[in-house]
């Protein structure tokens, strides 16, 4: 109801909590401690990944990326306990991604995470990973009310909270933007490290061309399935030079590399302001927050700056640290849900691929 | 067509209403004389964020794709406001004045749509109740009209793409008059910035769908309202309607139960 306040129902710790998050639904296995002060005030003590880096050309298979995760997930969580200075005792919840993601990957964390709650005696807490990355986001950045522009390998959704729900406005019909990325990276073999998505932005700068591809907004809904085989039917076209480079001083109609990622990127990353655009207008809000590992992209906060700019409204980004998957959003999200007297019991600590940012009850939010 | 100066020209004489996330929309007159009747101006303006060539290409495709199908509704006899200018490569559309409220906010639930009204939900369902007194229409004559002006909408191929509350009106009976013996006013559908062409089921469905989602989360306890709405379309539609009701009952399942996994 509108012109209605509710009282935060999130009470101010009566002493401080501490929080280990544990992620690992794609290929990075993350793990951070997070503190929550009396005061209300939250504290980053540790924010450790390790990513599964394969070679150009190829994707990452779930079974290889679990056993990534088998192999890094006690390093990564000693490193994280070091360096936060805590011990496993100190802690008053272990939190771990509940979905959704890949399902060996999510299993192998999953499994990490029980043991160290029998072992530790410690309560579980099972997160959903679009409400780490919101709540992480509206930490670090301080937005109150955003709309959320949630971009990543595997989820392509806008979203606006109502009512102690994130509600998702408008959401990908296909593949994930992510995805579509990752995926062109290999057709023209960009490397995979640090991120394909970074080596298209870089490449991106170099394209002078902007090339017709699919524009495909319906509605709130994106679709990138079609856009992404338009953009791989370009390098078979006879004008297409992989190398980028003219073949001789006449060759001048010619179609580079740099030329496909940058018109990739300027028709998705329009279309994803356009829907966000479209959601701010419905409901009335000021301020934009991107998260998930495409948030990372300068150039698309550089368009969402634009467009907020023109709306007279306000954009809110992270870096990589918070914006790429990380342990410490779910340390950040569990903790909220902790303080709450939310539980994971053992036999309910299961993971699930499917798993949607509305199905999930935001008590902690008025 | 209009020169692009002598349109935007048009539109710094005009009065802003509202700014969509598309369109800016303006009440203008074509020409100065006192008898002529104003115009709605819809402008798709410049969006910074979009590559030059990308954004142009755009706004021509939407203009000009808004005016065909408005046009294909006025041929078909639906109820829709009449083209009066199309400058595409500005994007601007000027379309008729309709004097009269949106459907949103003659239905209980919808009128408190602006945020920090103040108003408690009895109030607005009272007010929603008066509104309608002043058409002269009962809700149930209202969701009648509404499902056959989309049926109608629907044997022409085209679909609207955003079938809401908000984007239907009703002309007031004061600056209207009727040919209907008992009605005194008309239905319009409004804002076809999405719609297409189409003659497939699926897509009909759809747009059905849209606008069940749009009545249970404008309106509350509307699903009665939305089954007459249903049975209006079924009886103009006949036999087309059969293949479509399925559909649409599986469009239902569909909504619900979308993955988010990419």
């Amino acid at each position: 109801m509108p012109g209605r306040v509710r009282k935060d129902p999130l009470r101010k710790p009566d002493r401080p909590y501490l929080a280990l998050g544990l992620e690992g639904s794609a290929n990075k296995f993350g793990a951070g401690v997070i503190k929550h002060f009396e005061d209300g005030s939250t504290a980053v003590l540790s924010n450790i990944r390790h990513t599964y880096i394969t070679p150009p050309g190829e994707g990452f298979q779930p079974r290889d990326t679990a056993l990534h995760h088998r192999e890094w997930a006690l390093k990564v969580i000693n490193d994280c306990l070091t360096k936060a200075d805590v011990s496993m005792h100190d802690l008053d919840c272990i939190c771990y991604t509940k979905g959704p993601g890949m399902g060996a990957p999510l299993q192998s964390v999953a499994l990490v995470a029980r043991t160290l709650s029998l072992l530790f005696n410690k309560p579980l807490v099972g997160v959903n990973h679009c409400v780490g990355h919101i709540e992480m986001g509206r930490e670090i950045t301080g937005a109150q009310n955003p709309v959320v522009l949630y971009v990543s390998g595997g989820n392509t959704q806008v979203i606006a909270y109502s009512r102690q729900c994130y509600r998702i406005f408008g959401e990908t019909l296909d593949i994930a933007i992510g995805n579509c990325l990752d995926r062109f990276a290999r057709v023209i073999n960009l490397s995979n490290d640090p991120a394909p998505g970074y080596n298209i932005e870089q490449e991106a700068k170099k394209g002078k061309r902007l090339l017709a591809l699919p524009y495909t907004t319906k509605g709130m809904d994106v679709s990138f399935s079609g856009i992404l085989t338009s953009v791989e039917a370009y390098t078979f076209d006879k004008r297409f030079r992989a190398n980028g480079q003219p073949q001789n001083s006449n060759d001048e109609d010619i179609i580079t590399p740099a030329d496909l990622c940058f018109s990739l990127q300027e028709t998705i990353y329009a279309m994803l302001v356009e829907i966000t655009e479209r959601a701010m207008a419905h409901i009335g809000s000021k301020e934009v927050l991107i998260v998930g590992g495409v948030g990372s992209n300068e150039r698309l906060q550089e368009m969402m700056g634009i467009m907020a700019q023109e709306r007279g409204g306000k954009v809110f980004a992270t870096d990589e640290r918070f914006c790429i998957d990380n342990g410490i959003m779910i340390a950040q999200a569990g903790l909220l849900s902790f303080r709450m007297g939310f539980e994971t019991p053992l036999s309910e600590s299961t993971c699930t691929q499917r798993f949607r940012t509305d199905e999930v009850h935001v008590a902690w939010r008025a | 067509m209009a020169s692009p100066s002598s349109s935007l020209a048009l539109i710094s004489t005009s009065t802003l209403i509202s700014q969509g996330a598309e369109a800016k929309v303006y009440k203008a007159h074509l020409s100065a004389a006192p008898s002529d009747p104003p115009v709605l101006l819809k402008h798709r303006f410049r969006k910074g964020y979009r590559h030059p060539t990308l954004d142009a290409s755009l706004t021509r495709g939407r203009v000009a794709g808004e005016a065909r199908a408005l046009l294909k509704c006025l041929r078909a006899g639906v109820n829709v406001p009449g083209i009066r200018m199309v400058d595409a490569a500005e994007g601007v559309l000027a379309i008729d004045w309709i004097t009269g409220n949106s459907v949103r906010k003659l239905l209980p639930g919808g009128a408190d749509e602006d945020e920090d009204t103040g108003e408690d939900e009895d109030e607005s369902e009272a007010d929603a109740a008066d509104a309608l007194q002043e058409y002269d229409i009962s809700v149930d004559v209202l969701m009648q009209l509404i499902g056959q002006e989309i049926a109608k909408m629907h044997l022409a191929d085209v679909i609207h793409g955003d079938l809401t509350t908000s984007n239907m009106m009703l002309r007031h009976p004061a600056s209207f008059t009727s040919r209907h013996p008992t009605l005194r006013t008309e239905l319009v559908l409004i804002d076809f910035g999405l719609s297409y062409h189409s003659n497939l089921v699926e897509d009909k469905a759809v747009d059905l769908y849209v606008l069940e989602r749009a009545f249970s989360s404008t309106h509350p306890d509307s699903e009665p309202l939305f089954a007459s709405v249903l049975k209006a379309y079924e009886q103009r539609l006949g036999k087309e309607w059969a293949a479509i009701g399925r559909r649409l009952d599986e469009v239902r399942l569909r909504g619900r139960k979308r993955s988010m996994v990419g």
